[in-house]
This record gives C-alpha cells, sequence and structure tokens, in this order.
C-alpha cells in the first residue's frame, strides 16, 4: 500500500522509513492481541506453536503483550505525526471493543448477524484498514487516496475474517495450523453459524446457550454442513472482493503498483 | 460522574478473599497509599484534601467518555460473577472502591499540583490559546487522568493467576479462568482509552515518555512477580542497589516520566523537565519504602501479619547479614514448613535493616524536596512538600 501511494504521489517506488515502520508496529500490535487472546481463549496452540500462556504462564503472557504493546507506541511515537499515531490509537480501542462485543450477544437473528459484522471489523478489519490508512498519509497528501487506502484495508480484513470462518468448518486441523470448530467450541457464532441458522431454527437456541450443552458443537457442525452456510459466506466474501477490486483500481489508475494490490484472495 | 460514583455500581461488600498470597501482598501494597496514614491518618487526609482543594477539584479522573462506556457497565456486571471466588480481580476491585472514600488517585493528584506550581512557561507564547483552569492546563489534566488508567491497567493486570499453579484450595478452575479473562480485558480497555488520551494530545514526545513509562512499568511488574515466593527459594539474592532499579520501574517511572511530560505539554525547558522528573522519581521511592516499612514500624500488628521479603527494610537487612546467615534465620523462623512472619519481623527489628530503611526513605525524601526549590514558591508546592514531609513521618 505505502509504494503504491508513493508512486501515485510523486512517482517514487521508494518506501519511507516511517512507512516500514508502520508495518513494524501493525505487526507489533496484532502479535500483542494474539498473546492475550490466548489466554483469554485459554489457548494451546497458535500457527503450529505452544502458546506463550503455556509455556510460561499467563501472567508473563499478559506483561508480554502490554511490553510488546508498549514498544509499538513508543515506535508509534517516534515517526513524529500526531496523525498517524491517532490512526493506529483507534486500533487498540476496536482491538479492545472487539474481545467486549464477543462477550455480549444478541437475541435478535438480523441484528446478530450486523454484531457478527461489527465484531469482525473491530478484531480483524480495523488494523488492517487503518495500516493502510495510516501508510497512505505518510505517502501522499490527498485525503481521497487516504480513504481508498482505508476502505481497500476494510475489505481484506473482511475478507480474511470470513474465509477463516469458513475455513474452520471445512478444513481440517494439520492444514490450519490450530485446532478447528474452534469458534464453536469458544461458544461464538460467525458467519457460516449464522446462515445455516436460517435454515436450521433449532440452532437458535443452541447459539443463545453459546453452545455450552454437551454435543452442541458438533451438532451445529453437521447443521452447517448440511445447509448452505458455507456458500452463504462465500457468496457474502465474493462481493467484497469484487469491491475491493474496484477501488483499488480507481486509486492506482495512475501507477504501476496496481499488480501489487490485486492478489488472490480465495485459495480455490 | 465521578470515578467514585462509578465504582459504587460494583456491590459494596465484594466478600472476603481467602488467604493472603504474593499477588495480593504486592496489589495491597500498591494501591494503599493509605499505607503510612496508619500513625497519623488525619494530617495525610489533611495533606491531600488541602492539595485537591488547590488543583481545583476531588481527583476524579476517569475521562467522560471511558466512564459512559458500554464497556464500563459491563466490565462492572462481569466482576460482579466473581464475588465468592478467590480471584485477585476481586481484591483489586474492592481496594479501589474502599479507597475511594480517602485518596484514590494520587500520582494524577500530584501531576496536578506540579504543573500548577511550575505554572505557564512566561518565554514561550505558543501555549496562550490553551485553556487554563485553577491554573492548570487542560491537556495537563487530561495528562493527569492518562498516568492514572496507566496505573490501575497494570494493577489490575497484576492479578491474573497462573493456572498451573493453582491449588484446590483456590476453588474452581473455571473460576480463575473466568477472573483472568475479566482482568485482561478490562486492564486492556484502560490501556487503549490510555493511549487514545495520549493520541489527543497531539505531542509526540509526550506520548513516548508515557510510552517508555508503560515499558518500565511493566518490567518492574515482571520483576515483582519473579521474586515471589517460588518453590525453594522464599528471597531473593538481590542487594539494595538491584531493588532500587527494580523499585525504580515498577514504582517510580510513571510518576518520574509523567511529572516530566506535564512540564513538556507546557513547553517548559529540559532543566525544568528534568526537575519534575526527579520530584516525581524521589517521592515515588520514597513513598514504596515508607509502605515498606509499616508492618516494622506499626506498634500494634496482628501476628498474622504478613509482609514482602523482597521489601526494603528486608532487602537492607539481609544486605547487612550477608546471605547465609539470612538463609539461616529464616529456616528458624520456619515451623512445619511454614513462615512465622511474627517471629522473622523480630528478628529484623533486631537488626539494622529497619533503620536503615527509614535512612534511605529520607534521603528520597529530600532529593524530592531538592528539586521543588526550583520551582517558585506557590500554594501548589507547598502542598508538594507537604505530601514530602508526611510520606517521610514515621513519629
Amino acid at each position: 500500500m505505502a509504494r503504491a501511494c508513493n508512486i501515485h504521489h510523486n512517482n517514487s517506488r521508494y518506501v519511507q522509513a516511517s512507512q516500514r515502520a508502520i508495518a513494524l508496529i501493525a505487526e507489533m500490535i496484532h502479535t500483542a492481541s494474539l498473546v492475550h487472546d490466548d489466554v483469554i481463549d485459554d489457548a494451546s496452540s497458535r500457527r503450529g506453536k505452544h502458546t506463550v500462556n503455556k509455556i510460561w504462564g499467563e501472567k508473563k503472557a499478559v506483561l508480554a503483550g502490554d511490553l510488546i504493546l508498549s514498544a509499538a507506541s513508543i515506535a508509534l511515537a517516534r515517526i513524529g505525526n500526531t496523525t498517524v499515531i491517532s490512526i493506529l490509537t483507534q486500533v487498540i480501542e476496536d482491538l479492545v471493543r472487539g474481545e467486549f462485543l464477543q462477550l455480549g450477544s444478541k437475541e435478535n437473528e438480523t441484528e446478530r448477524f450486523a454484531h457478527y459484522l461489527e465484531k469482525t471489523f473491530k478484531k480483524t478489519a480495523s488494523l488492517i484498514a487503518n495500516s493502510c490508512k495510516a501508510a497512505s498519509v505518510l505517502g501522499c497528501p490527498d485525503p481521497a487516496v487516504h480513504e481508498i487506502a482505508y476502505q481497500y484495508g476494510k475489505n481484506v480484513g473482511i475478507a480474511f475474517q470470513l474465509i477463516d470462518d469458513i475455513l474452520d468448518f471445512t478444513s481440517c486441523s494439520d492444514q490450519m495450523g490450530k485446532p478447528t470448530s474452534a469458534d464453536l467450541k469458544l461458544g461464538l457464532a460467525t458467519g457460516p453459524v449464522l446462515f445455516a441458522c436460517q435454515q436450521f431454527p433449532e440452532m437458535n437456541a443452541m447459539i443463545m446457550r453459546w453452545f455450552s450443552s454437551p454435543g452442541d458443537a458438533d451438532r451445529a457442525r453437521q447443521y452447517v454442513l448440511q445447509s448452505d452456510g458455507v456458500q452463504q459466506t462465500t457468496f457474502h466474501l465474493l462481493f467484497i472482493q469484487q469491491d475491493d477490486y474496484i477501488s483499488s483500481r480507481v486509486s492506482n489508475k495512475k501507477s504501476g503498483g496496481k499488480e501489487l494490490l490485486v492478489f488472490p484472495l480465495f485459495p480455490s | 460522574m465521578s470515578l467514585r460514583q462509578l465504582l459504587s455500581r460494583l456491590p459494596r461488600c465484594l466478600g472476603a478473599s481467602g488467604p493472603l498470597r504474593g499477588p495480593l501482598d504486592t496489589i495491597s501494597s500498591v494501591i494503599s497509599w493509605r499505607g503510612q496514614s496508619s500513625r497519623s491518618p488525619a494530617q495525610w487526609n489533611q495533606v491531600v484534601s488541602e492539595a485537591e482543594k488547590i488543583v481545583g477539584y476531588p481527583t476524579s479522573f476517569m475521562s467522560l467518555r471511558c466512564l459512559l462506556s458500554d464497556e464500563l457497565s459491563n466490565i462492572a456486571m462481569q466482576v460482579r460473577k466473581l464475588v465468592g471466588t478467590q480471584h485477585p480481580l476481586l481484591t483489586t476491585a474492592r481496594g479501589l472502591v474502599h479507597d475511594s472514600q480517602n485518596n484514590l488517585q494520587l500520582r494524577g493528584l500530584v501531576v496536578l499540583l506540579i504543573s500548577k506550581a511550575a505554572g505557564p512557561n512566561s518565554m514561550n507564547a505558543s501555549c496562550q490559546n490553551y485553556d487554563m483552569v485553577s491554573g492548570i492546563y487542560s491537556c495537563q489534566r487530561s495528562l493527569a487522568e492518562i498516568t492514572e488508567l496507566i496505573h490501575t491497567a497494570l494493577l489490575v493486570h497484576r492479578g491474573i493467576v497462573n493456572l498451573n499453579e493453582l491449588q484446590s484450595s483456590d476453588g474452581p478452575l473455571k473460576d480463575m479462568q473466568f477472573g483472568n479473562k475479566i482482568a485482561i480485558l478490562s486492564g486492556d480497555f484502560l490501556l487503549a482509552n490510555a493511549c487514545n488520551g495520549l493520541a489527543l494530545l497531539q505531542n509526540t514526545k509526550v506520548v513516548e515518555l508515557l510510552a517508555s513509562a508503560l515499558m518500565d512499568l511493566v518490567q518492574g511488574v515482571y520483576y515483582e512477580n519473579s521474586t515471589l515466593a517460588k518453590e525453594n527459594r522464599i528471597t531473593d539474592d538481590i542487594g539494595i542497589s538491584t531493588w532500587k532499579e527494580q523499585t525504580f520501574l515498577s514504582h517510580g517511572a510513571l510518576l518520574a516520566k509523567s511529572c516530566q511530560a506535564a512540564m513538556e505539554l507546557a513547553k517548559h525547558d529540559a532543566e525544568v523537565q528534568d526537575m519534575a522528573f526527579q520530584y516525581g522519581k524521589h517521592m515515588a521511592m520514597s513513598h514504596k519504602i515508607n509502605s515498606d516499612l509499616q508492618p516494622f514500624i506499626k506498634e500494634k500488628t496482628s501476628d498474622s501479619l504478613t509482609f514482602n521479603l523482597n521489601s526494603a527494610p528486608v532487602v537492607l537487612h539481609q544486605e547487612f547479614l550477608g546471605r547465609d546467615l539470612w538463609i539461616k534465620q529464616i529456616r528458624e523462623a520456619q515451623e512445619k514448613g511454614r513462615l512465622d512472619y511474627a517471629k522473622l519481623r523480630e528478628t529484623i527489628k533486631a537488626g539494622k535493616g529497619v533503620t536503615s530503611a527509614i535512612d534511605l526513605c529520607c534521603y528520597h525524601g529530600n532529593k524530592a524536596l531538592e528539586a521543588l526549590e526550583s520551582f517558585p514558591p506557590s500554594e501548589a508546592r507547598t502542598a508538594l512538600e507537604n505530601i514530602v514531609f508526611a510520606v517521610m513521618r514515621f513519629s
């Protein structure tokens, strides 16, 4: 994104040090949130390895997350741009609010889907959207470009999460690097589940009790695989991907950076 | 709505928290700024209430946006579910609620006072647009709030428990997991608000200062944790200089850097910033030592009162005696594997640890007063001096 904006602005293929810093900071914020999330979910593995909390205990894991966050904040301050600081601190707030959204659940079916999308934005897409925006702010003064960068990042983020939710049902543990059906086991109702619920209303009760009764998670998984939950989520995904492609084309008509941004979102 | 009113949403009687353990000792000593009031509560309270009048309003800081948020109500509701369990978060919450009757947010108060004591920088006109109430800029008030948010966030994070160290007396695993979850989320929520507040200040130097203070604080808490009771070693072999470094990280850095940041916001020069830093640092150190000394100087203490074996007087005592003799004393105070704190306390009082800790406390107190001398005389400066005097007072 940085390169695309730089090319667009002044034909420079060079990525500034401050833009590189944004990439680092985004990764740090992401890592800090993962470390904390693993303690919250009592996870034993992440990306095919043991989690921090399993090896060193919960106390150190929480402190480690805090430390990474503070390092990211110091790096952010050193860039010396107050707009960029505001953009990225928004991410931190969104990440926390996303976790809180996950704690609550909605009665109403239509509300539930909106709730799910909002949670997905806050937990996943906000980081990518805002990092792209920050990189563009450093590369180019045009607010229209900043907005495009933001929308691009947001769509990529949501698409990524939807795929992740689909794969939780359709894939197996080896491929994923983390246990599957993890979301159900945590009591979370993701895209495919919410769509499946439209065909199998008996899932409503399970959703409300967070799949806590014995056998709930397995039964829910069966329902999803029988229904068109996965297909509907996929459809939603393609819709987003299209939106994304259009916006990235518009922003990069002047530059050769276009090819960098259009990458296959869907593995099949 | 003030913090006190909001915290009163938490149930008044949050229940007993079970036997005191390592993390609870630390938490109690960190949140209880009332430590030194046991001898002269009236005097301490008076010092603080005078100070509060000088800065314009009682010290209830959390920003309105944070207070009225759904998340905080959510947190309050979740913490209520912890009543009856033994998760340390309950103790932390109880401490915050009960202390709200007295001096809840001393750090913030000090930041406000030093802002007022320094006043505006007459040489620099760029701050003229900022609004000022009771001699303090609104950005400085915001900073005071942020300092408290960071402090409270780490206080809450200190209360996380290691699940694999739990014993049957701690209660169901489920409760502890839930407590951990809420503790992490609440702490993260407070930190997120602090970060947002920092962003709004639009000053990258201040952001860097406070972020590095957070990093120091996290490291300090890490050292605190690693010196808590392990299986074979009850106390670490640290000398007083290491103790000072670690205590600066866990107690001094936040206040010191915050005071410095307050000066930066008013565009004061490097010298003034340094004096503010020194005040914050030495005042915090002196306060910590005072708090460590309480179990040894109170006249009437119950026999079951425990104390931290890595506190100042004990570390000094060990340094005078040498490690081997100290280990021997600990063994002599142990009965069937349990430490007899009352006996060990007498042993320590008989040595030189307590008196030299008192000296150290006064040393830091005096350094703090020295730093204050470079500020012009004012009510605010006097209030800061009085706080130091109160902290150095042992009789």
